[in-house]
């Protein structure tokens, strides 16, 4: 019997040894590093992406810390890893995304970035603002950038900071002249056109102004709809405002209510109307997708990379992204849509970019 | 949980009387205690990982030692393996003395250690928030909502009371933020007491009402929405006020070093086991967790435990809460409302942990360990690439959760391999 028990106990001291191991797989190799640099972990998080420096300029380290939206939100996310995706295969920079799964990943993870020398930091969406601010006063050699949020309106208004911003209302222009246009064409008497937005905040209002504005300019006869889903991800809600609208008499309906406001091209589909995209091109979803209004944030992440490359760069102020510059524009336009609408839309395109067209709302009036 | 004697659950052989000896039950009981009650979360982690490996070798291909070894220096545990010949400050004196470990900002273990005790900070206190009920026979799986009454109290008072001493602020923010919790798992137990509603429906339900209350105290237009310049469009809270933040002892304190809600923590650990050891209310809680029945027999109020134990887990994840918003958050989103699911952590926290305080103390180390070492920042993208390293987590949580409930399979798995030799035993005599 003591046999029996000797058997079992070697059984559990074998369990430790084996536990023991795996911790001890950990400390031989940090007792290496330790005794080699203190920044050992900075160099093992970039071996091997040292190579594809092929362009002119010098070869730069750039990381981009996400939102908790996660890389495959399909949104700016999404666009500005592809951003830098392609900083990476054209001007050769070396690339590290930090994805944050809740808000205390956002100081860690752009602190973490700056100390390992980083040349340019990337914080994508307004959410992360207070966080860019506060890491990039620890660390004023480094350079920053955040998407969606002014640097003007930063409390302490660091000078190593770049704002990112769009002018969604160039966009909203344009879908909105072409929904003018396609209402004239085909829907007679009841010129009916709507928006579905997520929350009356401003790269919405910006989206949705701009909207109701070219519209009007490409048809004062037309009636404008719009309604907020208070919420960005629940498709029903956007779909029952949406529903609503087009039983109002609506014939185009604008998301701009992101994951949600597939549920309101979901509702122009079902009910045989038009409905426009934002921020990506998402045309794939169907042909009931007449065009979509594009917020360019993998452009804009490519050219603050470029700019940091040639030595441009600038933190204090904010870039301006436009119809001009190609940061904000159209997707592609359905085939549906007749081809002298198209001609009209892309003369209007060419007008804001030469800047003839300068009045564009910023903000939805009541109404 | 388990308080039934297993079949041959650990070493009862006893040499000197033979293969013929037969353990009372409550022998039986006590080795359960002692050998089973580490040996089955210990056999379950270590499964749980096996099989987290296995995962990360079909969808990898990569040696998943590679990978836990970068969650295990990503959650900083590594910087205790790290000894060399350092200096620390003493508190309140300008003195340095010899220290073992570099807890200067040159060691990047130490930053990461610091994250990982953050998190442990609030997984103890929601963790013993499940213990404690479940101590008294409820599964409370309101965490997250008693942890959330605590968040929004301990950002309504520190962001309001100007002029109070920091201190005094503090004071009251924390016992304001564990108060909340408590009422709002008192609820649950209240209900439970008089009409016998299940605590596990109510606490669910609970957990809505926290949420949506925080949405819209803070949401566009809500009561507590922040009053900065142009910030009318931000669904935030305001900022805590500079003076009732707490102190930050290691780290930075702008990069979210560590702050002293971490001795909260371990004391709170210590008060779980005197209250539930040496007290009689801990006797109470314990009589109606084993039999309510027998307690009410022996003259015990279960309706007045119920509603007490639901208050002090709700205590504890109120703690919880407060802690996080005056350590390091300062401020409550209503994004970070919807994300934040550390209540429910604490549930599994509590189920390997077994209810026992220096269980919870070590499952709370694993977990936030695994939060914060699979966090991208910490893993090379060459290892474990980034949309893939959070759900690994997810994985090896559900997969703990899995075989703690599965621990009868285990201890059925021994009886068999005992009746075996006994059966074998018999032939041989």
């Amino acid at each position: 019997m003591s046999f029996r028990f000797l058997l079992r106990l070697s059984l559990l001291a074998a369990l430790i040894a084996a536990l023991a191991l795996l911790a001890g797989c950990g400390s031989d190799d940090d007792d290496g590093d330790a005794s080699g640099t203190t920044e050992a972990p900075a160099a093992t998080t970039t071996t091997g992406t040292d190579t594809g420096s092929g362009s002119s300029g010098p070869s730069i380290r750039v990381g981009l810390v996400t939102d908790i939206g996660g890389l495959d939100d399909r949104s700016f996310n999404f666009l500005a890893n592809q951003g830098l995706d392609r900083a990476k295969e054209q001007l050769g920079a070396e690339g590290r995304v930090l994805v944050s799964r809740a808000n205390s990943d956002y100081v860690p993870n752009l602190s973490t970035l700056a100390q390992q020398d980083y040349d340019l930091i990337v914080g994508v969406g307004f959410l992360m603002a207070e966080a860019v601010e506060t890491v990039a006063e620890q660390f004023p050699e480094t350079n920053f950038a955040i998407i969606d949020f002014s640097q003007a309106a930063m409390e302490t208004k660091p000078a190593n900071v770049r704002g990112l911003l769009f002018k969604e209302q160039e966009a909203g222009y344009l879908v909105g002249y072409l929904s003018g246009l396609l209402v004239a064409e085909s829907a007679g008497a009841n010129q009916t056109i709507s928006s579905v937005g997520g929350q009356k905040i401003p790269p919405v209002d910006r989206y949705i102004a701009g909207y109701q504005a070219g519209a009007k300019a490409a048809n004062p006869r037309v009636k404008t709809l719009n309604g907020y889903s208070q919420d960005f991800v629940d498709q029903a809600k956007c779909k029952e405002i949406a529903l609503n609208q087009i039983a109002r008499g609506s014939s185009v309906v604008f998301q701009v209510a992101g994951q949600c406001g597939l549920g309101a091209l979901n509702a122009a589909n079902e009910q045989n109307v038009s409905g426009i995209g934002v921020d990506a091109d998402q045309g794939f979803l169907g042909e009931h997708v007449v065009t979509s209004a594009l917020k360019k944030v993998d452009v804009a992440v490519f050219q603050t990379v470029q700019a940091v490359q040639d030595g441009s760069f600038a933190g204090g102020e904010d870039s301006v992204f436009d119809v001009a510059s190609g940061g904000v524009g159209l997707g592609e336009i359905a085939a549906s849509v007749p081809a002298e609408i198209v001609t009209k839309v892309k003369q209007v395109q060419e007008q804001i970019a030469a800047g003839e067209i300068t009045d564009i709302p910023e903000t939805v009036g009541s109404g | 949980m388990t308080e039934t004697p297993p079949e041959g659950g650990g070493k009862v052989e006893n040499p000197r009387q033979g293969g013929d000896y037969a353990p009372s039950v409550a022998a039986r009981v006590a080795v359960w205690h002692k050998a089973g009650g580490i040996a089955v979360p210990l056999l379950t982690t270590i499964l749980a990982f096996f099989i987290g490996g296995l995962v990360v070798l079909a969808t990898t291909g990569k040696n998943p030692l590679t990978t836990y070894k970068a969650i295990f220096e990503g959650s900083g545990l590594n910087w205790f393996l790290e000894v060399g010949s350092y200096e620390i400050g003493i508190p309140w004196t300008e003195s340095r003395v010899w220290f073992p470990w570099d807890t200067s900002f040159n060691s990047f273990a130490a930053l990461n250690l610091q994250q990982t005790l953050i998190v442990y900070v609030s997984l103890v206190l929601t963790g013993l928030a499940v213990a404690f009920a479940f101590r008294c026979g409820m599964f409370n799986i309101g965490g997250q909502g008693q942890y959330l009454a605590g968040a929004i109290m301990a950002v309504w008072i520190g962001s309001e009371l100007p002029g109070l001493p920091g201190f005094l602020h503090i004071l009251v923010a924390i016992v304001a933020g564990a108060l909340s919790g408590a009422i709002f798992a008192g609820i649950a137990g209240f209900l439970k007491a008089t009409v016998g509603a299940h605590e596990v429906i109510s606490t669910i339900m609970l957990n809505y009402v926290a949420l949506w209350v925080g949405v819209f105290l803070f949401g566009l237009g809500g009561p507590l929405q922040n009053d900065n310049e142009g910030g009318e469009s931000v669904p935030v809270s305001n900022d805590v006020l500079e003076e009732s933040k707490l102190n930050v002892f290691w780290g930075d304190p702008l990069l979210q070093g560590l702050h002293v809600g971490f001795f909260v923590a371990l004391a709170a650990l210590v008060v779980y086991w005197i209250t539930l050891n040496r007290t009689t209310l801990g006797y109470e809680v314990r009589a109606v967790g084993f039999n309510p029945e027998a307690a009410r027999y022996g003259g015990i109020s279960v309706a007045r435990n119920y509603v007490l134990a639901m208050a002090i887990s709700g205590t504890f994840a109120g703690l919880a809460g407060t802690l996080d918003i005056l350590g390091w958050q300062f401020r409550l989103n209503t994004n970070d409302i919807f994300i934040n699911s550390i209540g429910f952590v604490g549930i599994a926290v509590a189920l390997l942990g077994r209810n026992t305080a220096i269980g919870v103390a070590l499952s709370a180390l694993l977990f936030a360990a695994l939060l914060v070492g699979t966090s991208t920042r910490n893993l090379d993208p060459e290892i474990f690439r980034p949309e893939l390293a959070s759900n690994l987590t997810t994985l090896i949580q559900g997969l703990v959760v899995l075989f703690v409930g599965a621990d009868v399979l285990i201890l059925y798995l021994f009886g068999i391999r005992r009746r075996a030799r006994q059966r074998q035993a018999r032939t041989q005599a």
